[in-house]
């Protein structure tokens, strides 16, 4: 889970190691995860999310599909 | 409280207030119990993916989103320096801290540097991207390469 400055810096990294592209995650989103996992992360109630919660949040910040499936069998 | 959640907050707030993970006597001594007991529990702690321990079965690598080594995503916030395990967790420090910070960390394709400010309602506008190559049915086949 990696910092790109810009589309075409992923695509040359992806290239170079032989990886496929993956959905591109901005700030705005990126933030909006990180303070669903971890707001509460200092607090006795704190729990992780589960997977049927995980497909809802990533959902409702329009990352969609079997990648962000965290039950999906399609990746082997 | 459960003493699993004794230690996970004792954990937790060890790495909030020091930027550093704790040695299991001093879980114990938060925890007002013995280290034999303190590493029962991180056992358990990790079967529910909420620390991920060393080979030795007492050092903490993560407990998300600081990492007890240290890593190119850097974290400063009130004072203190912490290590993020990855990109996503790098925005997690402040979150979990709800203090304002900054993110260091780098293009991983030029080695550009990121100094990305992050507020209590999220960081400055930015157009740099996060990408994650593996798909998140997978991710905690290898946490640490995650």
């Amino acid at each position: 889970m990696l910092f790109f400055r810009s589309e075409e810096r992923i695509r040359e990294w992806c290239a170079a190691h032989g990886s496929p592209m993956r959905p591109i995650v901005r700030m705005d989103q990126l933030w909006a995860l990180a303070a669903t996992w971890y707001s509460t992360r200092l607090e006795e109630s704190s729990r992780r999310p589960q997977p049927g919660e995980m497909r809802e949040i990533f959902a409702s910040l329009g990352l969609e599909g079997d990648f962000w499936d965290p039950r999906s069998d399609s990746f082997g | 409280m459960e003493f699993d959640t004794q230690v996970k907050l004792a954990v937790y707030r060890h790495f909030a207030e020091t930027g550093r993970g704790p040695a299991p006597n001093e879980v114990a001594k938060r925890a007002g119990s013995d280290v034999g007991r303190v590493l029962e529990a991180y056992g358990r702690l990790r079967a529910q993916r909420l620390l991920v321990l060393e080979a030795d079965g007492s050092s903490i690598r993560m407990a998300s989103p600081f990492s007890g080594v240290p890593t190119q995503h850097v974290v400063e916030a009130a004072g203190t320096r912490y290590f993020a395990n990855c990109a996503w967790d790098a925005l997690g420090v402040p979150a979990a801290l709800h203090t304002p910070g900054t993110v260091h960390s780098r293009c991983e394709q030029t080695g550009e540097p990121l100094h990305l400010r992050v507020g209590l309602e999220g960081p400055e506008p930015s157009d740099w991207l996060f990408h994650c190559l593996v798909p998140a049915a997978k991710w905690w086949d290898n946490i640490v390469f995650t």
